[in-house]
């Protein structure tokens, strides 16, 4: 089942929501959604939350996960 | 050792340059790296027998940025 999983990814610039934006675009099956004022990622998918997180901290950035929304 | 330099696309600030000297300076068989936000590259000194170029510029498409095998 497909959930949306809401992530605080610690984002400081267009430059790191540009590299969260190609990090999730080279995954095919998950839909996203990005709030850099409010350093939060939403991602529609039905991977797992730990395959999701280890994927967003390839930006070098803090993750945390705050749950399923 | 060896030097290269390669092309990065996508930083915006100071603190895009950090995170990639940071991540990609931490790889084992990388010796140093400065990355220049003005001129879109990244100089890299790195062990031979453990990355190329390729594996490199690899390391930072990984980290969602675009990069390029210059010159
Ligand atoms: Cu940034
Ligand atoms: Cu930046």
């Amino acid at each position: 089942m497909t959930q949306k999983h809401e992530f605080e990814v610690a984002m400081t610039c267009e430059g790191c929501s540009g590299a969260v934006t190609r990090i999730l675009n080279k995954l095919e099956d998950v839909k996203f959604e990005i709030d850099l004022p409010n350093r939060l990622v939403w991602i529609e998918s039905d991977r797992d939350v730990a395959f999701l997180t280890d994927t967003l901290k390839k930006c070098g950035k803090e993750v945390k996960y705050n749950g399923a929304k | 050792l060896c030097s290269v330099s390669l092309g990065v696309v996508g930083m915006t600030c100071g603190s895009c340059v950090q995170s990639i000297e940071q991540r990609i300076g931490s790889l084992p068989g990388v010796i140093r790296i400065k990355v220049s936000l003005e001129q879109n590259n990244a100089t890299v000194i790195f062990d031979q027998s453990q990355h190329s170029p390729e594996s490199l510029s690899e390391a930072i498409e990984d980290m969602g940025f675009e990069s390029s095998l210059s010159d």
